[in-house]
């Protein structure tokens, strides 16, 4: 009953192959779909504050509706409920071509997407409202005020809470594994088959994951040093 | 970088402390003194081990434990005991058995060489082979018709194994759970479905429309499913391994056999002969 | 009779249930300067707010510049680039250096290049005298420093009417006179110019005409000499005794 540990597993065979390219596959599936989330999280979340309702409302109902609803079931939803609403020649093109991967890559990112938009939102809150006067007064258009100095104050004070939402992301591209994305976790369980050696496959799946968290903390920490503001902002109006 | 290795070295720590206390007891003193025995089986596997409409867990893997397995340990324990069910998927299904979280797998495991350096397996109680599932008119008739297409496969599955090998030209797609292999085969992101050949025909009978459905191809592979235990306790192994053969010399066994994969059931599945002869031929003599 | 920029015709805003601004008439002519004032929560700072539209009117008509700006359809991007603004809280864009600060809106609204927008910004940097502060970012200036900053990120605009809203009550008392020297250079100018301070000093100075509030309403107008010697109201009368002998 004392289990013996055989660590060789990790290293012997196809594993190593194997985790390598799981480890390719969460990159590649966690940047894009990174890509999609803060491009959503910055459009949605400074729609969320703006000063014309039909804006907000539509921005609120995104992050509403997407954060509410289990991530699982929109890896289902975007697998397989929407390539019937597509015309069949795409629809075969797609299933020939990673469809699975795309459908993941999608859902990960239209869920953290509407989950980032929280995270801007409160950037954006936090800056004080004659900030935004300031812009306008000096003729800029709402949406250059935006996109001139709103936005890039608010990716400034939020590095930090992005980061932790961003390792979420990370983490929870192994729910892609569900509609088949063969990505780290998968190539652990797939380890797992060939040797029946479930401690040490989850053990080497932890330690990649938690060696990608360290990269990704670190990189945005030098990124938050690079891009602060000298002083901060703490002047209110 | 050294902080982090101190915290995964402190991580292992608990691991290595934690599985020598467990070898403590065995099996069967465990279960005489909780007074119950844990299986790990299926919720979606039928008619091994399923949810069925009537919200009641049962299955052929079920009864077997119910009606051979656990009469048998409660005589070497001299005990009545109580049976707990625990869902177990194909890559939990070890490790649940490893943390002692489960004492026994009685689903649809395949007693294979390399799964035995890490449980011991109780007699074969039931033998099948992978096949592939299609919509009725599909191209692909056998494994030899396969290349080029999209497969899937479940994950953790022998299956899976063999196809990557045999024909690595097949797209193989492995999803974790049966219903989203199956939806994925309904919805055409796959060509074919493959599983053993039971689980297919149990599959294709609970569809919506079970004749749009055809189970193709000659076994390619050998399945002999087993019940899976800890490793090095024979004690248990051998009460698990008395009560199978009590059921298949009395002849419940076939009865059970009937119920589950008779001409009347919802799965037919007949026994052959040669089948029926190997099942005889594992009962040793007492 | 000089041109008319800024006309407040019944003029009424109100903030939820509160009525802010009653019944305003006020006209102020091209070059003029003029200096609002009053005990605070009078309307004051509103009433410069709704110059350039950070405020909307509900009730008169408020034209500026030839542009009413009740008006629907009024571009007020276009108007605000002709008329600046500067702030008690100075409101510099902190991720931006002192240039890019002021050179943002000649780029991005006015099209400059960015060689023409920066020798405009230099230039401007020496007009309010910190041209050496040009590659500093705003945490690293004086408050003083800082609105010096804002009126010139202002005056890039070349705007025709400038508006400050109490621009010296956030600063230590040494750094504010080197702001009102530069808004009386300013004024010298010929600037056109609505400010709302307590600095009774730079009204008496440089205002053509003050103009005084209470509760929501222009309550007295007169050139500053008159103001000072002999306001007609008892309400600019305590205003004047209590902010003249602190």
């Amino acid at each position: 009953m004392n289990y013996q540990f055989n660590w060789s597993v990790l290293w012997s065979g196809q594993s190593g192959g194997w985790l390598l390219r799981g480890l390719g596959t969460t990159l590649a599936l966690s940047g894009l779909a990174w890509l999609v989330a803060v491009a959503l999280g910055i459009v949605s979340g400074a729609m969320r504050t703006v000063p014309w309702k039909p804006l907000r409302v539509v921005a609120t109902f995104y992050v509403e509706f997407f954060r509410n609803v289990p991530l699982l079931v929109w890896m289902f939803f975007w697998y397989f409920g929407v390539p019937p609403l597509l015309p069949l020649a795409i629809r075969e093109w797609l299933f020939d071509h990673g469809a699975e991967f795309w459908a993941g890559m999608f859902a990960l990112g239209v869920y953290h997407g509407a989950r980032m938009s929280e995270v801007i939102r409160s950037g954006i809150q936090s800056i004080p409202k004659t900030q935004f006067e300031a812009a306008v007064a000096i003729g800029l258009t709402t949406f250059q005020a935006y996109r001139l100095v709103i936005v890039p104050i608010a990716l400034r004070l939020i590095v930090p809470p992005a980061t932790s939402e961003s390792l979420n992301l990370l983490k929870n591209s192994s729910v892609a594994l569900t509609i088949s994305v063969a990505e780290l976790t998968f190539q652990t369980r797939q380890i797992e088959t060939y040797t029946a050696r479930a401690i040490e496959a989850l053990t080497a799946g932890t330690v990649i994951y938690l060696g990608l968290c360290v990269g990704i903390a670190t990189i945005m920490a030098h990124v938050e040093r690079r891009f602060a503001i000298p002083g901060l902002i703490a002047r209110g109006g | 970088m050294r902080r982090i290795l101190a915290g995964l070295l402190t991580l292992g720590l608990p691991l290595s402390v934690v599985s020598p206390a467990l070898a403590q007891q065995s099996t069967l003193e465990k279960i005489g003194q909780s007074g119950v025995l844990t299986i790990g089986t299926r919720t979606a596997s039928p008619p091994f081990a399923f949810v069925n409409k009537q919200n009641e867990w049962v299955g052929f893997s079920i009864d077997l434990v119910e009606q051979g397995v656990k009469p048998a340990i409660e005589r070497k324990l001299g005990k009545p005991i109580k049976l707990e069910k625990k869902e177990s998927t194909p890559p939990t299904r070890i490790p649940l058995l490893s943390s002692n979280a489960v004492d026994l797998i009685a689903g649809t495991m395949t007693d294979t060489r390399t799964r035995r350096e890490s449980v011991d397996f109780s007699l074969t109680f039931f033998v099948t082979g992978a096949q592939f599932l299609v919509k009725k008119g599909s191209p692909i008739k056998s494994i030899d018709s396969i290349a080029g297409k999209r497969v899937a496969a479940q994950q953790g599955s022998t299956n899976a194994r063999i196809i990557r090998e045999r024909v690595p030209t097949a797209k193989l797609q492995e999803f974790p759970d049966q219903p989203a292999a199956f939806q994925a085969l309904v919805q055409g992101q796959v060509d074919a479905y493959t599983n053993d050949g039971i689980q297919l025909y149990g599959l294709k009978a609970k569809a919506p429309k079970p004749d749009d459905w055809v189970v193709v191809g000659d076994f390619f592979s050998y399945e002999p499913y087993g019940m899976a235990m800890r490793k090095n306790d024979s004690d248990f192994r051998h009460a698990v391994n008395v009560g199978l053969m009590e059921l298949i010399e009395s002849g419940k066994y076939f009865e059970l056999y009937d119920k589950w994969f008779g001409p009347k059931s919802e799965t037919p599945y007949p026994l052959t002969a040669e089948n029926k002869r190997f099942l005889i031929m594992q009962v040793v003599p007492k | 009779m000089t041109d008319t920029v800024i006309e407040f015709r019944d003029v009424n805003k109100w903030f939820g249930n509160i009525h802010v601004l009653r019944d305003i008439n006020l006209a102020v002519e091209m070059g003029e300067v003029v200096v609002v004032c009053g005990p605070s929560g009078s309307g004051k700072s509103t009433l410069i707010r709704c110059v350039n539209a950070l405020e909307p009117i509900q009730g008169g008509e408020l034209v500026v510049l030839g542009e009413s700006l009740t008006k629907p359809g009024v571009n007020l991007p276009a108007l605000r680039t002709r008329v600046g603004m500067v702030f008690q809280s100075f409101n510099l864009f902190p991720h931006m250096t002192v240039l890019e600060n002021i050179m943002l809106a000649p780029v991005k609204v006015r099209g400059l290049s960015a060689a023409e927008a920066s020798r405009v910004a230099r230039a401007l940097l020496e007009r309010v005298r910190i041209p050496d502060k040009a590659e500093n970012y705003p945490a690293n200036l004086s408050g003083g420093q800082q609105q010096r900053v804002a009126i010139a990120r202002a005056l890039a605009m070349q705007p025709k009417i400038m508006l400050f809203d109490e621009p010296t009550s956030a600063l230590d008392p040494e750094m504010i006179n080197e702001v009102l020297d530069v808004m009386t250079d300013l004024a010298r100018d010929g600037m056109t110019m609505m400010v709302v301070t307590h600095e009774m000093g730079f009204a008496r100075r440089v205002a053509h005409r003050i103009v005084f509030m209470d509760a929501g309403q222009v309550v007295e107008e007169a050139p500053p000499d008159l103001f000072f010697a002999a306001a007609k109201s008892d309400r600019a009368r305590e205003f004047l005794s209590k902010i003249l002998t602190h």
